[in-house]
């Protein structure tokens, strides 16, 4: 097996995916209370669209889809256009299909992978000691507009990805945006679908 | 041989033979191999697809690939030492292929694929490189860009827009790999990095496998330096380890097996002569044993020698016999030198009748299908018959008249003549307890185990160490394994391929995780030729590229790389075994395909479950259905099938064993009486000694089998005996001593192998040591009773 291109391979997969939209109730604005108003919601829908910017490639390459979130570790995204492609990650366990191929594989041989997951379902799932341990996590703005800013602590993920913005109001994220060391970068914005908690609210 | 009445033997010609024999036996050892290999004792011929498993526990790569453990320090001391230990395995040039998780591993291995990318795609069909194709395929192939994976993809785009490489690496993605962290795989359970070593050399190599493992110990004393440590399991070592624990074990039993007979012998005779008399047979018997083995096998296993040391204590009792017995002669009217000839006249027939029962039982071991067992049978066919041969022919030459006994011996003539009157009273509790073992053998389930592990010579702890590594490796010794087979390679490549298409469906419906096939790196020429086929000439992929790139994100002018290579592969020479070997996929391949010397193959496609959870191998066959020559194998259940099915077949020839033993009593006694009296005490001894190890939770194997029935061919001699006496109502303080003598040195030898930290002879020796000692128990207490005895007659002192 190629390690090296299954390992990107995986990683470019999951690093283009992220985010959705979560509904909260904040009071005094810190990294604590939004993971707190995140932990609060257990399941979430959105669609997204990506727009990333390539070095040496013509044009943003876009591409389209559904994100899933389902409390604690349930992950999905699923991507309609330009090709349809799905990943679903569970615990450790990471389903891949591409076309009409399946791939099942274990999240945590691909570390730098396994750090991204963690940073998404942390963030999603509101559990700040995960993101923590994966990340040099900062926020900015106030809960109406708030930036997330993640440094990865692992050195060879940093060695690919400079950082990770995750934008969004009270819970609901708004865009997640990828930046390469390379310059090269994605956009990924999200529009939540309605849910049942969040047609509770 | 045969001597007048009143002659002296004729101890010249006897004694000169005796060494010429001798002579050539020792020649025949000195240029006979001795082994230590473990597969002995797996079984010989079974049926196609067994053979093929065989073949893989033999020589596969499972059978040469070391597991290897780093412990101690921080996670970064032990990937450094990780990375340190697989750069000097690789360049040791011992190894086939060093894994560690570390990716400049597969530098080969990825730049391999990328070069061939057009033979070994599965997305290359004819569809693909039209306008319409190529665009989709570049759509796909640039959707990872702009994430991490894309730093690896943007360099391939010139030479790679569809995204072959990808495609093949997608396919690649094991289901179940190693945990890794800080670049090097590690344990899921322990703080350990672990590695996968494959050695060049054979499985049954030993000597390369042990030179291998002293390289890795070697290779790692800078790290040991730093405070690590390197553990080290797998196949290969426990044949290095297992050889050396036979070779010590084997001379362990051998000295202690002749230091504890010859203190019984010069205690019993109180004299070097007799000691040395007594000694001639064993050994004799012992060379004679050898050279049959190794005329017959080509090779002696050490644990065949490790068993023949407990044969010596039944080979002594035939020396015992006949000196202790043949004295009572000299006290004759006839005169001196003439005891050997009465002895010749009373006993030898009895002796002689016990040792055809004996051989009877020990040939049904030479039908075993455990290569390993039918050495020991001949072992001890070929080593009693030398041992009595040369007690009746040769002892007389040089003991005319047997050995004066010691005063130990005949104390022990004097107890038995003591105890035996009295012994008929544990009739009624030995019945009762026989009744209670029968119930609780009849009782119990679990009484048989079919088990190949226990006839390993891995301690458990070891085994669970190599059962933890494996987990941390994802390298399973058991699993499911899909085997195809064909008579020629590309047939079995093409069916292999079928098989594959069948397997991801599998994988899409969630009943397998994944799978490895051979036909990724190594697809049939036929697929190869068709894939050939469907790259288009230059112009016509020239004309398809323009159009699918227009206003797409890779403009088709960067894209001129990609038009020659896919020209350059359009006549690239196919990809066959031969031409890929030496490459970074051979060993891979090595592994996935077994190539036989008669030309036909066998794919080897390891299934793997959906995580944590098992295979229904029975829907994995289902879906193979259709496809020639291809099954499931469990390799677990396989082989627990198979040793029961070996288990069956040796119940079934221990039972005619003992059958032939009962027969032959029966034709050489002609009574039923007396041959009831005589099977009585074997049927109770095996009953006992069967309900005691029962009641102990002791599960009976092969070897335990192989146990019993030498019982029932030691312990027929004592019943003879106690028939003989009965019969000829004389001799008895003398014969008597013999016998216990004899049932004293049998119970020590194989007492002594039961110690054995060996568990195949620990097996044996846990059931023949008692057994032996109830055989003999049992033969006085279930004695015709006669008239009592009267000490005057017999106490001679």
């Amino acid at each position: 097996m190629n390690a090296r291109d299954r390992r990107r391979l995986l990683l470019g997969l999951l690093a283009a995916a992220a985010g959705q939209a979560l509904p909260a109730r904040a009071q005094g604005f810190d990294l604590q209370a939004l993971m707190q108003g995140m932990a609060a919601r257990k399941s979430g829908q959105a669609r997204f669209t990506e727009e990333r910017i390539v070095h040496g490639v013509e044009g943003p390459l876009t591409s389209s889809g559904t994100l899933a979130f389902t409390a604690p570790d349930r992950f999905e995204r699923h991507t309609l256009h330009p090709v349809k492609e799905s990943m679903i990650l569970e615990g450790q366990s990471l389903v891949l299909r591409r076309g009409d191929r399946t791939r099942r594989t274990e999240l945590d041989a691909i570390p730098e992978l396994g750090a991204l997951m963690a940073a998404l379902r942390a963030t999603l799932g509101g559990d700040a000691a995960q993101l923590q341990k994966h990340f040099r996590a900062t926020l900015a703005g106030t809960e109406s507009r708030w930036v997330l800013r993640l440094v990865p602590l692992d050195a060879g993920l940093a060695r690919q990805l400079s950082q990770i913005e995750i934008v969004g109001r009270a819970n609901d994220l708004h865009s997640i945006a990828l930046q390469m060391q390379g310059g090269d970068r994605s956009l990924m914005l999200i529009e939540p679908l309605d849910s049942p908690s969040r047609a509770a609210q | 041989m045969t001597a007048g009445p009143t002659t002296r033997p004729r101890s010249v010609p006897v004694l000169l033979i005796w060494l010429a024999l001798v002579l050539l036996a020792a020649l025949q050892i000195a240029r006979t191999p001795f082994t230590a290999d473990l597969g002995v004792f797996l079984p010989a011929a079974p049926d196609a697809r067994q053979r093929l498993l065989i073949e893989q526990i033999h020589s596969g790569v499972p059978a040469r690939t070391l597991l290897l453990a780093i412990e101690g320090g921080d996670a970064v001391a032990r990937a450094q030492a990780s990375r340190e230990l697989a750069a000097a395995l690789r360049a040791s040039g011992l190894f086939d292929q060093v894994s560690n998780g570390d990716q400049e591993g597969f530098a080969g291995f990825g730049q391999w694929l990328l070069e061939h990318r057009y033979l070994l795609s599965p997305a290359v069909r004819p569809e693909r490189f039209t306008a319409e194709g190529l665009r989709d395929a570049i759509a796909e192939a640039t959707s990872l860009l702009g994430t991490p994976a894309g730093e690896a993809i943007k360099p391939l785009l010139p030479r790679d827009p569809s995204g072959e490489t990808q495609r093949i690496a997608e396919a690649l993605v094991p289901a179940r790999t190693p945990r890794s962290e800080a670049g090097v795989w590690v344990g899921r359970q322990q703080p350990r990095a672990v590695l996968m070593a494959t050695t060049h050399a054979a499985g049954a190599d030993t000597d390369a496998q042990a030179v291998a493992i002293a390289t890795a110990r070697k290779a790692f004393e800078p790290a040991a330096a730093r405070g690590l440590a390197l553990r080290i399991s797998g196949a290969p070592l426990f044949s290095v380890e297992s050889r050396a624990r036979i070779q010590s074990e084997v001379q362990r039993l051998a000295v202690a097996g002749t230091v504890v007979m010859s203190s019984l012998l010069l205690l019993a005779f109180g004299s070097i002569k007799a000691f040395a008399a007594a000694a001639l047979p064993v050994a004799t018997g012992v060379l004679g044993g050898i050279v049959a083995v190794s005329l017959g096998f080509g090779s002696v296993h050490g644990m065949t020698l490790g068993f023949g040391s407990a044969l010596i204590g039944e080979s002594v009792d035939y020396a015992i016999y006949y000196l202790i017995q043949s004295r009572r002669g000299a006290d004759d009217p006839s005169g001196a030198g003439r005891g050997w000839l009465s002895w010749v006249r009373t006993s030898w027939p009895t002796v002689r009748l016990g040792l055809l029962t004996s051989i009877c039982g020990f040939t049904a071991l030479l039908w075993s299908d455990f290569p390993g067992l039918a050495q020991l049978g001949v072992f001890s066919v070929a080593g009693l018959v030398t041992a009595a041969l040369t007690t009746r022919f040769v002892l007389p030459a040089l003991q005319p008249d047997g050995a004066g006994g010691s005063a130990l011996s005949r104390r022990l003539g004097m107890t038995a003549v003591w105890a035996i009157p009295r012994l008929p009273r544990l009739r009624l509790p030995v019945l009762a307890l026989a009744a209670v073992a029968a119930l609780l053998l009849w009782r119990s389930d679990g009484l048989w185990r079919a088990d190949l592990a226990s006839l390993s010579p891995v301690p458990q702890e070891q085994l669970a160490f190599d059962e933890a590594l494996r987990a941390d490796l994802g390298v399973g010794e058991g699993g499911t394994l899909v085997v195809v087979q064909g008579p020629d390679v590309e047939t079995t490549l093409q069916r292999a391929e079928a098989a594959s298409d069948r397997l991801e469906e599998l994988i899409d419906n969630g009943t397998i995780g994944g799978f490895d096939s051979v036909t990724r790196l190594l697809p049939s020429l036929r697929t190869q030729r068709a894939r050939q086929a469907a790259l288009p000439p230059p112009t016509q992929l020239r004309a398809a590229l323009d159009a699918a790139t227009q206003g797409g994100p890779l403009p088709a002018a960067r894209l001129a790389p990609f038009l020659d290579e896919v020209e350059a592969a359009r006549h690239a020479a196919l990809l066959t075994p031969a031409s890929i070997a030496g490459s970074a996929v051979a060993p891979t391949v090595d592994a996935l395909l077994l190539r036989r010397a008669d030309g036909s193959a066998a794919a080897l496609l390891p299934v793997t479950p959906v995580t944590r959870s098992g295979i229904d191998a029975r829907a994995v066959g289902q879906a193979l259905q259709g496809v020639p020559q291809t099954q499931v194998l469990e390799v677990g259940d396989e082989l627990r099938t198979l040793y029961a099915r070996y288990l069956g077949e040796a119940q079934a020839q221990a039972l005619l064993g003992a059958l032939a033993v009962v027969l032959l009593m029966g034709l050489s006694l002609r009574s039923p009486r007396r041959l009831l009296a005589v099977c009585q005490p074997l049927l109770l001894a095996v009953l006992l000694t069967m309900g005691a190890l029962a009641a102990l939770g002791i599960q009976l194997g092969i070897l335990h089998l192989v146990g019993l029935l030498l019982v029932v061919a030691v312990g027929s001699n004592y019943a003879l005996f106690f028939d003989m006496l009965h019969e000829s109502g004389d001799e008895r303080v003398d014969t008597l001593a013999s016998l216990l003598l004899a049932n004293i040195t049998t119970v020590a030898s194989f007492a002594l192998i039961w110690s054995s930290k060996l568990p195949v002879l620990s097996a044996i020796g846990s059931v023949v040591a008692p057994g032996a000692l109830l055989a003999l128990l049992l033969s006085a207490v279930f004695a015709r009773r006669r008239a009592p005895l009267a000490p005057a007659d017999n106490a001679r002192a």
